[in-house]
């Protein structure tokens, strides 16, 4: 059964085998686009490899091979791909082997978390983010912003960790597994022992905090804004999705799927975050100049916007036959992805000399400062920000039809009523109209105001206009395409997966007992 | 035809793809693409049969094809509703491509491309029969003239455009949460349990399970917010007159010919067929802020120093004037309502063209600096007067026919059958709207009296434009070509209302028809409260009321007129009805109705 279980891991297992063989050789060869170009394929072998990945009914241990899995997989392997074409972009500072080394790492930590039914694999998957993101950022630019940022990012990132395994340990404490499908179970079974529910929502509350972090959901956002601001547009655009993709799924993993049988004081976690944080974020972000300050307080709205997804998959006890609530969070991760990593792609084409571009004024007149190459950025930036605010016919208007047509769907509710909800959703929609406002001001900067001086681009942009392009057609085509990418996200929810035969089989495997925890200490 | 109406909608994005190179070519590559555009726009609208309800359907599965309960389709259609507000979206088109020909240097080729993507977004949105695929053009058309206000515009552009922006996007994603609202609950409670983003098919369902009536209050709000914004009704007119001074002339055009359209469109396409009881309970409101904002355009048309922006609030007085007509709910006003739509846009974009010509002349819109320009601009001067006319509503144009309309549906909604707690301020508003036609005929008139008449003094002696300003010469064969039209459909719909009527009848029929029911019952209320205070102050209580009430609470209230009749059920009055309508008192609207039957 072991076997089973690496079987399923064996992309995550090419990609750290390639971050290895590039740290190692790294050393000795000094051929910088070489090691991107390792990345690229071994990214692909991945990708082959998963291809291939059958979701058949096998005992698979701690880790799930489920649509859901699948799905935020693939997401990542693509994410991943766009990330490291950015990085594809010889650096001014040594230790492009070391950072593009790293970037697979997280990349194959994220894809663990998106696999990982079990809260050891998982808690590995997240740390396995962490660690090479803190080389990344202290790689990334050589300044007195940057060592503030890295550190900062540090110590807040270490602490979220710890909150996190806190709170597993209560749920360890209170079911006595740490296996997710088990926990479930357990939870459900012993409704009527109140000690191991009470231990449930501490857990929850643990997990909401340290996960909170990766996602940035408010109040524990406040490194973001600092840690974008500090370093360069290829690390805020790995930070602003990758993480984020992990986060997510640990919260469906443990909260929507473990824990759902608690009462309603998760959906209400959910929901009350969400509207913190999506108003903090888009109110906040009015104010800033800052370019990557700005794209930074707009993926902390951003996350209120999926917690709305969380929120309604947490309260209604059954489906949503349209629109579910994890569907629609999948969803809005996908179109999230294309715009955030084509803004910062595009905003890493351009700068003046060894200089990136900062402050908004910057950006001034681009899309008529001559050339092709930046009206051509340009108009893909503005394709970004429209979709980012959510505007038809781009990609996020998808999402966040997604998002709002599930909170309009919820009929019945856990110790509530459903207008709770139809307030969430004016609530986000009233947010959306906020969050225009700002992502119209960049695009007016490049537009609607003279080029006095342009940012010169520098020599070589690499992959990272490869890039642009790439999540411009995309970006472009999810819009255009929409509804064809319910199904897909639908399919992946947990609510789908559970009434498919997959995990129906091992389900009651499950009582075997799960391959970790017997070794799990205290 | 099917076809046709598709490759109508979207042709303009293929001229789109053409406008590249020189200036000239994208020129007449735009040109040819509205022109051809106009030119299947005519065959459709040619072809539409009279007394048909639809037209030109073109209707798959979009997305979801697969599942059976879901039904989002690509459905394209015409019918009496939007026919005309097409055929004039694509009458406006070549005009804008005239008006820009000379006045737009910088940035041609996206000036065009995005001159035409907006024209495929306008006609989408009118024939969009999918609440998924309208939201999509009806946002999408503000993407490309939030760039041709901010790229092309005057000095606060800037402002202008992000302000224009917002205010629309505000309120149309809180639209787009009602119509999902709508959407949602057709699914949970119609028997068909599909999930249907249907148009026509949603309207048919919601006859047999209407919204709960609470419910309706708030969806309505909803669907409020992003159609009074864009309409732009009283206290939500703002935005309005910055972006309409500060766009090109081409986005002044179709921003008053075409985008300010969109929001009663939505109003008569979804708020009053799929909300009638909060159409009905809402009625007051929503006349009171048509009303305020006739006058009020009106009065602030009058104060204006700048041309532009003296037409741009005689958009708000015009919108207000519509959006009367269209919450009468009957059919004279609904008729009214929607042929000023059309006449505003045509009446009103001409106007523009016509400040912007005056403007590339002049170099300024203000009009102390004008007087007598007649005698140096004689064709301008026509057209402008012509124009004029057309707006304030002189028998003979257009204008005349739709407010007389629709003032006809106010009157006969006022004295012939209010609900009772209404009647006053009906009456009330119907003078007031009626007053509206008089300030209206002011402030045009003074416009062109001071601009064209008097004596001559011409703007053109400052210094700044002194080197390149030769006397300026009277319109191009070019300009005149962009006006004609307009002229000629201004005096057409003038002359020979019944072709346009004819064919949006059937459709503003079962509009109205959907909401009179509604509208009955809440007669009915009334009347039982009215009826039953009275009885109380009387001081005999309770001995006639249980059979009163249930006697009135069976009976639909009388229809007043015969149009209304042939779209409702009309029953015997029973003798002990307490509230009914002489049938003698509907005698002078029913007697045109030889002339307007079909």
């Amino acid at each position: 059964m072991p076997g089973d279980a690496f079987r399923l891991l064996v992309p995550e297992i090419i990609l750290v085998a390639a971050a290895v063989l590039i740290y190692v050789f790294g050393a000795f060869v000094n051929a910088r686009a070489l090691w991107g170009w390792t990345a690229l394929a071994a990214l692909a072998a991945a990708a082959f490899v998963l291809l291939g990945t059958s979701l058949s009914p096998v005992d698979t241990g701690p880790v799930a091979a489920d649509h859901l899995a699948l799905y935020t997989r693939w997401l990542t392997l693509a994410a991943g791909a766009v990330l490291t074409l950015i990085a594809l972009r010889p650096l001014e500072t040594t230790g492009q082997p070391e950072y593009v080394g790293s970037l697979l790492l997280a990349i194959a930590g994220t894809m663990l978390v998106s696999a990982a039914d079990e809260l050891v694999l998982l808690f590995l998957g997240l740390e396995l983010i962490s660690i090479p993101t803190y080389i990344m950022l202290y790689l990334g630019r050589r300044e007195a912003t940057s060592q503030e940022a890295a550190a900062k990012y540090f110590f807040l990132s270490i602490l979220s960790s710890a909150m996190l395994l806190y709170g597993f340990s209560f749920l360890y404490g209170a079911t006595g597994t740490t296996d997710l499908d088990t926990v479930r179970q357990r939870l459900a079974d012993g409704q009527d022992s109140t000690t191991a529910v009470y231990l449930a929502r501490v857990a929850l509350v643990f997990v909401f905090a340290g996960l909170g972090f990766r996602i940035t959901a408010v109040p524990f956002h406040f490194y973001a804004p600092d840690v974008y601001q500090g370093t360069t547009h290829a690390n805020a655009g790995f930070l602003s999705v990758l993480p984020k993709i992990a986060g997510v799924l640990a919260l469906v993993r443990i909260v929507a799927i473990a824990m759902e049988d608690i009462g309603p004081y998760p959906w209400r976690v959910a929901a009350a975050l969400a509207v913190v944080t999506m108003t903090l974020g888009n109110v906040v972000a009015l104010w800033q100049n800052n370019i990557r300050r700005l794209l930074a307080y707009s993926s902390i709205a951003h996350a209120g916007y999926m917690l709305i997804g969380l929120a309604v998959y947490l309260a209604s006890p059954t489906a949503n036959r349209f629109f579910d609530g994890v569907a629609a969070v999948l969803l809005y991760l996908l179109v999230y992805a294309v715009a955030t990593l084509g803004a910062f792609s595009a905003l890493s084409c351009l700068g003046r000399g060894d200089r990136q571009v900062d402050s908004i004024d910057e950006l001034a007149g681009l899309a008529w400062s001559g050339g092709a190459v930046r009206p051509a950025l340009a108009w893909a930036l503005a394709i970004f920000m429209f979709s980012l605010a959510g505007l038809p016919p781009l990609a996020g208007f998808w999402g966040k039809l997604a998002i709002f047509g599930s909170a309009l769907m919820v009929r019945t509710v856990r110790d509530g009523i459903p207008l709770w909800f139809w307030m969430l959703a004016v609530i986000g929609v009233l947010n959306a109209a906020v969050s225009a406002a700002y992502y119209l001001r960049v695009i007016g900067a490049m537009f609607f105001r003279p080029s006095s001086d342009a940012p010169a681009r520098p020599a070589e942009m690499g992959g990272a206009l490869v890039a642009t392009v790439l999540c411009a057609i995309l970006a472009v085509g999810i819009g255009l395409s929409g509804w064809n990418w319910f199904p897909l996200a639908d399919r992946a929810s947990p609510r789908q997966v559970r009434a498919t035969p997959v995990t129906a089989a091992t389900a009651p495997m499950a009582d075997v007992g799960p391959l970790v925890a017997a070794e799990v200490p205290r | 035809m099917n076809r046709l109406l598709l490759v109508t909608i979207f042709l303009p994005v293929a001229g789109a793809l053409l406008c590249f190179g020189s200036r000239t070519w994208i020129r007449w590559a735009a040109l040819a693409t509205t022109l051809v555009t106009l030119a299947l726009a005519l065959v459709l609208a040619a072809s539409f049969p009279r007394g048909a309800a639809e037209f030109a359907v073109f209707d798959v599965p979009w997305f979801g094809g697969s599942s059976p309960s879901l039904d989002i389709r690509f459905s394209f259609g015409l019918d009496g509703l939007s026919l005309w507000l097409f055929a004039l979206t694509a009458l406006l088109m070549p005009v804008c491509v005239l008006v820009s020909w000379e006045a737009i240097t910088e940035h041609v080729a996206a000036y065009y491309a995005l001159l035409l993507l907006l024209g495929t977004g306008m006609l989408g949105v009118f024939a969009a029969r999918d609440i998924i695929l309208f939201y999509v053009f009806f946002e999408f058309t503000l993407i490309p003239l939030f760039f041709l206000i901010g790229i092309w515009g005057s000095e606060e552009r800037r402002h202008a455009a992000i302000k224009f922006f917002l205010f629309t996007l505000a309120g149309s994603l809180l639209t787009f949460l009602g119509l999902v609202a709508i959407v949602v609950w057709n699914y949970f409670h119609s028997p068909s349990g599909v999930l249907t983003f249907s148009i026509p098919r949603l309207s048919l369902e919601l006859i047999r399970a209407p919204i709960d009536p609470a419910l309706q209050m708030w969806i309505f709000i909803a669907l409020f917010a992003g159609f009074a914004i864009k309409v732009p009704l009283f206290p939500l007119h703002t935005w309005l007159p910055l972006a309409h001074v500060q766009a090109p002339t081409a986005g002044s055009v179709l921003l008053a010919g075409v985008l300010l359209k969109i929001g009663t469109y939505g109003f008569v396409r979804f708020s009053l067929p799929m909300l009638p009881d909060a159409a009905a309970a809402a009625m007051p409101w929503l006349l009171w802020l048509s009303v305020a904002g006739i006058i009020y355009g009106a009065l602030v048309a009058l104060a204006q120093q700048d041309i532009k922006r003296l037409i741009a609030y005689s958009s708000v007085s015009h919108l207000g004037f519509c959006m009367l007509g269209v919450f009468a709910i009957n059919m004279l006003g609904m008729e009214g309502g929607v042929l000023q739509m059309v006449n505003h846009g045509l009446s009103t974009g001409a106007l523009f063209a016509l400040v912007g010509m005056l403007y590339e002349r002049y170099h300024t819109r203000e009009i102390a600096r004008f007087g007598g320009i007649a005698r140096r601009l004689p064709v301008l001067a026509f057209f402008m007067l012509f124009m004029s006319l057309a707006s304030i509503g002189l028998p003979g144009l257009n204008g005349f026919v739709g407010e007389f309309l629709l003032l006809m549906g106010m009157f006969q909604r006022a004295w012939l059958d209010p609900p009772v707690e209404w009647s006053l301020q009906f009456k009330i508003i119907s003078v007031l709207a009626v007053s509206g036609v008089v300030l209206g005929a002011w402030y045009m008139l003074a416009l062109v009296k001071s601009v064209f008449f008097g004596p001559l003094h011409e703007p053109g002696g400052d210094a700044e434009h002194a080197h390149d300003h030769v006397p300026a010469g009277d319109l191009k064969f070019r300009e005149v070509l962009a006006l004609a039209p307009l002229a000629i459909v201004i005096l057409w719909i003038g002359i020979w209302p019944e072709f346009f009527l004819a064919r949006m009848r059937p459709t503003l029929q079962m509009v109205t028809a959907r909401v009179q029911p509604s509208l009955e019952r809440l007669e009915r209320e009334q009347a039982i409260a009215a009826e039953t205070e009275s009885q109380d102050l009387a001081g005999e209580p309770g001995r006639r009321d249980s059979t009163t009430r249930s006697a009135m609470l069976a009976t639909p209230a009388q229809v007043p007129t015969a149009h209304l009749a042939r779209v409702s059920v009309r029953e015997e009055m029973p003798s002990g009805a307490a509230r009914c309508v002489p049938l003698e008192a509907a005698g002078p609207t029913s007697r045109e109705e030889p002339t307007r039957a079909r």
